[in-house]
């Protein structure tokens, strides 16, 4: 009898179907780095990343000083950020024996957005769009509900924001891309719904920023929103008062 | 009913079935074991209160009972936080809360009136102000000016400008501003704003608490 010893993957934004495809096998045992995974203090990376950055990478590099996987898929393309080019160096110095793979997603074959315009707790939405990353095969069909709000942005750094939005919550922006496994695709980025109440959200120190900020102006019923690596009371109450206050 | 805004130094309490008028206590005069109100807002109202309404939402509310147009900013100036909300054509469409680097601002105002027996209702609007990150950071400006020579009445007053400019470009740089809050009462303050004001006083967040009250029994 023989026994095998999973490799330990871990992937950082959306790796190429091919990527994915190939992690999807029984060889390996996949983490998405990007996401808090258990206990984690996100403080261990201090001493390899400013403070001051982006909450969602300084979580990939304590994920991975604490998980050391084998090998590290890093999507370094247009569908994720520079602070990821630069982060990968950072990786590579810091775990010597952990290869690290950068790719560049151009995926351009659209899976669709089912779970984006269900009817379901906003938390477990986000939940099984990041997770359905993992998964290369084609989505079950569920029904689409009426929006009555929307989240635009990236999956939070801390979900329990999400926590405050209704179930007729339509997701958008690049956690619509990440469903639809087109994490380049700008134009399904900006989409938006002008008629419901939308939050836009990047975290703090993400050149999304921008991007959430321009398109909450433009948007009719929109809120710009950002936070660092945990939503403190006042995020909270803003999110709370404006879909409130949006719907009298 | 008894509505209450529990502020960080002042607490604010209204007996709808008594008075029309709100009555003002020191939040350290408050009997902690005994204190039960029906509505309340505030950092401190959960703790009392049957039913809670975040601070941003009483503010809106009490704006838009208070405020005739239905397009305006309205900045409340805590003591310890600033927030703003922006309607435009009667949609809310902009808010903002900060209680980090905002911290302070009014508490920290009102030390130094204390500290160096300053009366704010007669000094002058100074042409200049310190650069003001928030009023804890703010202080060693202060410091500062006085050791090159500059009174200390002028050196409180650079002070001052430079909070309510960093609370003005915190609300977006409007051309007029609704305040409320205690600094209302506060001539210096108000009249180092950039545009045009219009105090509303320190009872509005009790305005949107009646407003809440309306919607309960509708």
């Amino acid at each position: 009898m023989s026994t095998t010893t999973k490799q330990r993957a871990g992937i950082v934004g959306v790796p190429p179907l091919a990527v994915m495809e190939l992690l999807a096998t029984p060889e390996f045992e996949i983490f998405d780095l990007d996401e808090p995974q258990g206990k984690i203090d996100i403080e261990s990376e201090s001493p390899f990343l400013p403070r001051v950055y982006c909450g969602v990478l300084r979580t990939v590099i304590a994920n991975s000083i604490a998980l050391q996987p084998d090998i590290i898929y890093i999507d370094t393309g247009p569908g994720k950020c520079d602070c990821a080019v630069h982060t990968a160096i950072v990786l590579e110095d810091i775990l010597p024996n952990c290869a690290i793979v950068r790719t560049k997603n151009t995926d351009a074959v659209d899976f669709a957005t089912p779970l984006c315009r269900t009817r379901m707790n906003l938390f477990e939405k986000m939940s099984a769009i990041t997770a359905s990353i993992q998964h290369p095969y084609s989505y079950k069909a569920l029904p689409s509900c009426l929006p009555t709000a929307g989240f635009w942005g990236v999956p939070p750094r801390d979900f329990t924001i999400l926590n405050l939005f209704p179930d007729t919550t339509h997701i958008y922006g690049w956690a619509r891309c990440m469903e639809n496994k087109t994490p380049d695709n700008i134009e399904l980025e900006m989409h938006y719904n002008p008629d419901i109440p939308t939050v836009f959200f990047a975290q703090s120190f993400c050149a999304k920023t921008a991007l959430a900020r321009h398109l909450a102006a433009k948007h009719p019923y929109g809120l710009y929103l950002d936070c660092d690596v945990t939503a403190g009371n006042s995020a909270k109450a803003k999110i709370q008062a404006f879909l409130e206050l949006s719907a009298t | 009913m008894l509505l209450a805004d529990f502020g960080t130094s002042y607490c604010k309490l209204l007996d709808t079935d008594l008075t029309e008028k709100p009555t003002l206590i020191a939040t350290t005069a408050i009997d902690r074991t005994n204190m039960h109100v029906d509505i309340a807002t505030g950092h401190n109202g959960k703790r009392y209160a049957k039913q809670y309404v975040n601070e941003l939402t009483a503010l809106a509310r009490g704006g838009l009972s208070l405020i005739k147009e239905r397009t305006f900013t309205l900045l409340d100036c805590g003591s310890r936080d600033i927030k703003y909300v922006r309607y435009d054509n009667g949609k809310i469409k902009d808010m903002g809360w900060n209680a980090e680097c905002g911290a302070s601002m009014g508490f920290t105002i009102e030390l130094l009136e204390k500290y160096y027996e300053l009366n704010f209702s007669d000094m002058p609007i100074p042409k200049s102000s310190f650069s003001i990150t928030c009023g804890v950071l703010g202080m060693s400006h202060i410091f500062d000016a006085v050791v090159s020579g500059q009174s200390e009445a002028e050196a409180v007053a650079k002070f001052v400008k430079g909070i309510a400019l960093n609370a003005y470009d915190f609300a977006k740089r409007p051309e007029k501003i609704y305040l409320s809050g205690g600094l209302c009462d506060n001539p210096l303050f108000v009249g180092s704003f950039p545009c045009s004001v219009v105090t509303l006083g320190r009872y509005v967040l009790l305005e949107g608490l009646r407003d809440s009250m309306r919607c309960n029994s509708a």
